[in-house]
């Protein structure tokens, strides 16, 4: 039997009053991958991620973390997640050392010794109060609190957006190394997204409540390209592969495709694309769902 | 969880501490004092032989205690609401921070979290609860053996009613701050809720648990009526031998007053009698109500109370995230 997906999602919805915060979502993040999760402020990654932790029960669909589900088989799940919320909670009152003790007293499983030797290793004072410390800091003792848990699966939200540029480095190289060292899987969401490219090996682009796009980020990459050429109706293009973006000036077209297969047509110039670019141009239409995108000039 | 939940509402507890020490601080010396003067001046034997001169002895010694220290009896009603609302606040602030989005992703579940952290905190609230009502039972024994315990600011602090008290204003503070997760309001409003019940039910309710007996008497140098000097007089009025009560009662009394000494004055019978008013009408709850009445105070706001808390644990079971 094959290791149960990391997070599998069915149409999972989650509505709040009349506003849907997320969905139809549908996506599979394999076990071992890292995957990330971006997407505009709103764009419903909280939910997500706190449907996957069972923080919140869906209004629709159903969500399976490690081949369980969060809400209904929580202490199953729960030992086996890290998970470090938006603004990484902590008790400020509490100085490092309790906080790790609290972290001991809660979880069962809890490693000690990674504890200690990362907070070491970071330097982070014990007897100092968490509320005293930097925001990188404080950042780097509630990932503590989550890594000594050897969850299986790692789920980190928006954990560098309020970190300067050198500690979201530092951050990231400790989510890589801990990567590195238990193989687990990871799923964190961020609005940034050239610091994904470096860490991540799988997408998931949520805009306007819904998934726009789910896969490893190689494939994602290989599969896009900007189409350059005399001006045409993007339909015919859109016959054979999916036109994401298109843009027209009186004489020429460009095209943003997701090509299904090669792209053959010769009065194409072809061009790569990097990873930031695709994500934009999802994010850009994200007012349009589905296949029948209405199709809206770029703004160059 | 035990430690985390004990680490979490410790700065709570001490406050509680110290507003205890600090009530303790002021009632200890005189509570001894008192004691010792309530069997130095030989009360207990003094009420046991019925004789009239006790009236002098009980009186100067209930004006020495009741007043002074006493006085500071009626602000002591401040403090059930106060320890309910303070040990209401780690909660919310959890809410309100964001940091039960930690405690419910460690390996316990939410459920577990909440029934150990409510439990403890509702046992910290029952224990301070406890501690407050010995105190001040203790402080009072005396004037008790000698006024009962159904007046106002007596009956509010003895028995089982102030568990009552903590318990509602603990538990109101909780809903309101589960609902808004913001720890001022919270504290405020739910403070103020509970004074506002509190009045009712001292204003209003408390005397109408059961119908209030009532004795009309006629006036003498003896008093012919019920012994009510334990019990909670609601009134006490000159009447006719119905009961009626006269309509110019005032007057009446400052004309039949009848200066004695210099700072007693007496009733003189036989003019109320002129004034067509030789009865004493007295309406009270008799003493032998205290356990009944504390039991129905205790219930409205002990049942209010679990029933705030069983609708502040679902909102947060349910609705938080």
């Amino acid at each position: 039997m094959s290791e149960p997906a990391a997070i599998s999602a069915v149409g999972l919805g989650k509505r709040y009053g009349s506003h849907w915060a997320l969905r139809d979502c549908t996506l599979e993040i394999p076990a071992g991958s890292v995957a990330a999760l971006v997407g505009p402020n709103g764009a419903g990654k909280t939910t997500l991620l706190q449907l996957a932790v069972g923080l919140s029960k869906p209004t629709a669909g159903e969500v399976r973390v490690l081949g369980c589900s969060p809400v209904h088989d929580a202490a199953a799940v729960l030992p086996r997640i890290g998970f470090l919320a938006q603004e990484h909670p902590l008790y400020k009152g509490l100085t490092v050392a309790e906080t790790l003790k609290l972290g001991r007293k809660l979880n069962p499983g809890w490693d000690d010794d990674l504890a200690r030797e990362r907070v070491d290793r970071l330097g982070l004072p014990l007897r100092q109060k968490v509320g005293k410390l930097s925001g990188g800091q404080q950042a780097q003792v509630g990932l503590t609190l989550a890594l000594a848990k050897r969850p299986a699966l790692l789920l980190l939200d928006e954990p560098v957006a309020s970190l300067d540029p050198l500690a979201r480095r530092e951050f990231l190289s400790s989510v890589m190394e801990a990567v590195a060292e238990t193989g687990m899987s990871v799923l964190l969401s961020s609005h940034i997204v050239a610091d994904l490219e470096r860490v991540c090996d799988h997408l998931v682009i949520l805009s306007t409540a819904r998934v726009q796009l789910t896969g490893p980020i190689d494939q994602i990459v290989s599969s896009h390209r900007l189409l350059v050429g005399p001006r045409t109706d993007p339909a015919v293009v859109g016959r054979m592969h999916d036109v994401i973006r298109e843009s027209h000036t009186e004489r020429q077209t460009t095209l943003l495709v997701r090509a299904n297969g090669h792209v053959y047509d010769t009065c194409w110039q072809q061009h790569e694309l990097d990873l930031e670019e695709i994500v934009l141009a999802y994010l850009g239409n994200s007012a349009h769902v589905g296949r029948e995108r209405i199709l809206q000039p770029v703004a160059s | 969880m035990t430690w985390a939940s004990w680490r979490l509402q410790r700065t709570e507890t001490l406050i509680a501490v110290v507003i205890f020490a600090l009530i303790a601080a002021l009632l200890v010396p005189t509570g001894l004092r008192m004691a010792a003067a309530y069997d130095h001046d030989g009360i207990a034997a003094c009420l046991a032989s019925h004789s009239f001169n006790c009236e002098d002895t009980v009186q100067s010694f209930t004006d020495r205690y009741s007043h002074g220290v006493g006085g500071l009896f009626a602000w002591l009603n401040l403090v059930p609401g106060l320890i309910g609302v303070l040990f209401a606040t780690p909660f919310i602030l959890e809410l309100e921070s964001g940091t039960f989005r930690l405690a419910w992703t460690q390996s316990i579940t939410r459920r577990a979290w909440l029934v150990r952290k409510l439990g403890l905190t509702v046992g910290a609230a029952m224990l301070a609860a406890l501690a407050l009502t010995l105190l001040l039972t203790w402080w009072r024994t005396p004037l008790d053996n000698l006024h009962g315990r159904m007046e106002q600011n007596v009956f509010d602090f003895e028995g089982i009613v102030t568990f009552g008290y903590v318990a509602f204003a603990l538990a109101l503070t909780l809903a309101l701050g589960a609902v808004w997760r913001r720890t001022a309001p919270a504290v405020v409003v739910g403070y103020i809720g509970f004074t506002a019940l509190r009045i009712f039910v001292l204003g209003w309710l408390r005397q109408r648990y059961e119908a209030p007996l009532t004795s009309t008497f006629k006036f003498g140098p003896r008093h012919a009526g019920p012994d009510v000097h334990d019990a909670w007089v609601l009134s006490q009025q000159p009447s006719d031998r119905f009961g009626h009560p006269l309509s110019q009662a005032f007057d009446v009394l400052l004309q039949c007053g009848r200066s004695i000494k210099a700072n007693t004055r007496l009733i003189d019978p036989s003019c109320l009698a002129r004034h067509g008013a030789g009865y004493n009408h007295t309406v009270y709850q008799p003493a032998s109500r205290f356990w009944l009445f504390q039991g129905i105070e205790t219930a409205i706001f002990g049942g209010l109370a679990v029933a705030l808390l069983l609708f502040a644990t679902w909102w947060i079971h349910e609705r938080v995230s």
